[in-house]
């Protein structure tokens, strides 16, 4: 905040919208001289259209001090209390100010904040005492209980998160944000009484959280309603395989809050219970495959002995001196009780009459690639990343280390032997 | 109750919605959010390409690319689910990871070519 006073003219927008006219809304736009904006707010700027420019304009305010939730609005796409928001603190020029989304709008920034409560009623969003104490309950500062609530209990219900979050837009049944947070400060709480109900009720709205942080951006009290989010998921991968007894559930929580239909939540109860033992189970079972897979491809090759072997290539003399020819080999292997046919291709390179025979492995030494002959190039080419090999295996380009393998070769009754390991 | 049914509501405004300003203002946890969402189509495609026209550079490269950017985020979001890293960290852990995410796209791209 700058220490000068900040002297401005502004351009304020503010969405307005008659119940009596109906219709989509639209934006009012006033010119304001203000004074000084390091010690303005939304508020106060709220304040003065509707004494100077426009005694119609509806919008809702109580503490003026951030502490009753009740002024909060959308400021140039942001969600955040009027009161606490200083102008200073805005880009340059133009300010949009508009309800707050998700909920319906009553009257120009006005909007009924029902749902909202409806969720915090959903999740349970009081306090039951487990035992009915007569003196105070001593919870250590240092406890992990307290430190993991920390200051999450500040909420104000201003709804900012909801309206940020496009989460609680697109499923009915999520919970969002503002009611989930104040479920986890009570979940945590060791002297909660309704710990299991409240658990059952927030599993079966707290997934639809795609993380998008919005919440934890525009919460006008600091608090991340993202983390709560989290733990309670964590709570649920805890208990996904606890017993949770239905019917007990159902009793208490039609005792203890009678307006929330109770058959929303027996068969969401069961069904979660099913859906997460299934998927347990389905990535167990994936889990295992692939780690299964994974260990037989590295482990058995290297535990397989096989035994070298010589294998026939052609007769010597099927390849002309100065040429280069490919041709398949193929030989039995028998991995354990498994035996196959490997068949592959090899370079065969005769250089002179008498000797000079050379077998090439056709394997690139980069990736293990499979190389062919360019007759033209009078190069070995790989297609994977380039490479390429003269004619005596020497590395010509690309990213190949060395030259290219050649088999151990021998000549028996004018055949071409090569040695396979 | 009553009183409410006389009144005539505008439907909930959605986010952006009559909001010239929303998307400049969004804000980074947000797009990280979208950007993976996108990274996974895009993989998809790469993917598809990659496999019916195998070792061409430039889709080696593009997919290798979208794949780390849609691992880095994804792993930014494991972080924060098992509370290892504090959901205010989040801002700090998209610079971070992406960083870490750069590094190793080098060190694989260049154990390749
Ligand atoms: S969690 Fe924050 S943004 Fe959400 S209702 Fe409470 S105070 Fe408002
Ligand atoms: S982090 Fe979850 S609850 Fe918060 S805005 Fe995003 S989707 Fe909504
Ligand atoms: S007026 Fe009470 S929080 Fe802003
Ligand atoms: S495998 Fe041949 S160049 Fe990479």
């Amino acid at each position: 905040m700058s220490e000068k006073t900040r002297k401005s003219k502004r351009v304020v927008k503010v969405f307005r919208y008659d119940p009596a006219v109906g219709g989509d809304g639209h934006f009012d736009r006033f010119d304001l001289d203000i004074e000084d904006e390091s010690i303005t707010t939304i508020l106060d700027v709220l304040l003065r259209i509707q004494r100077e420019h426009d005694s119609s304009l509806g919008f809702r305010y109580s503490c003026r001090i951030s502490m009753c939730g009740s002024c909060g609005v959308v400021v140039n796409g942001n969600e955040a209390l009027a009161c606490q928001t200083v102008v200073a603190n805005l880009k340059e020029g133009e300010i949009t100010i508009r309800p707050l989304n998700h909920f319906p709008v009553i009257r120009d920034l006005v909007v009924d904040m029902d749902p909202f409560f409806k969720n915090f009623d959903k999740a349970l969003s009081f306090f039951e005492p487990a035992e009915k104490l007569k003196e105070p309950a001593i919870i250590s500062p240092d406890s992990k209980e307290r430190r993991l609530i920390a200051d999450y209990t500040e909420c104000i219900t201003c709804g900012c998160c909801v309206s940020s979050c496009t989460m609680a837009n697109w499923h009915e049944d999520y919970l969002g944000p503002g009611a989930l947070n104040r479920a986890f400060t009570l979940l945590l709480d060791s002297r909660d009484g309704l710990h299991d109900e409240r658990l059952a009720r927030v599993l079966s709205g707290c997934y639809n959280c795609r993380t998008e942080l919005n919440c934890t951006e525009v919460c006008p009290k600091e608090i991340s309603p993202t983390r709560s989010l989290k733990y309670i998921q964590m709570l649920a991968a805890k208990n996904a395989f606890k017993k949770v007894d239905v019917v007990d559930i159902e009793d208490k929580a039609t005792e203890i809050a009678t307006e929330v239909p109770v058959e929303a939540i027996t068969p969401e109860v069961s069904r979660r219970r099913f859906l997460s033992r299934i998927t347990l189970g389905l990535g167990g079972i994936i889990a295992v495959l692939i780690g299964g897979l994974m260990a037989a491809t590295s482990l058995v090759p290297a535990m397989r002995k096989r035994a070298e072997k010589w294998v026939k290539v052609g007769k010597v003399d099927a390849f002309p001196v100065g040429i280069v020819k490919t041709v398949p080999i193929s030989y039995r292997v028998k991995d354990g009780i498994y035996e196959s046919t490997v068949t592959k291709p090899v370079f065969v390179y005769r250089e002179s009459d008498s000797d000079g025979i050379t077998v090439f492995n056709s394997r690139c030494t980069h990736l293990a690639c499979v190389l062919h002959w360019d007759d033209n190039k009078k190069l070995f080419l790989c297609d994977c990343h380039g490479g390429q090999f003269y004619p005596d295996g020497r590395v010509k380009a690309g990213p190949p280390p060395r030259a290219m393998d050649r088999y151990p070769t021998k000549v028996e009754n004018g055949n071409i032997l090569v040695r396979e390991a | 109750m009553e009183q409410n049914e006389k009144i005539q509501y505008r439907s909930p405004l959605r986010r952006g919605e009559l909001d010239p300003n929303r998307w400049r203002n969004t804000q980074i946890g947000m797009w990280a959010w979208l950007w993976q969402r996108i990274s996974a189509l895009a993989i998809i495609i790469f993917l598809g390409i990659h496999l019916t026209l195998p070792y061409r550079p430039l889709i080696q490269f593009l997919l290798l690319l979208t794949v780390t950017f849609h691992v880095v985020l994804g792993l930014r979001v494991i972080l924060m689910d098992f509370g290892i890293v504090h959901t205010k960290y989040q801002k700090a852990l998209v610079g971070g990871l992406a960083a870490l995410g750069i590094v190793m796209f080098i060190i694989v791209w260049m154990g390749i070519y």
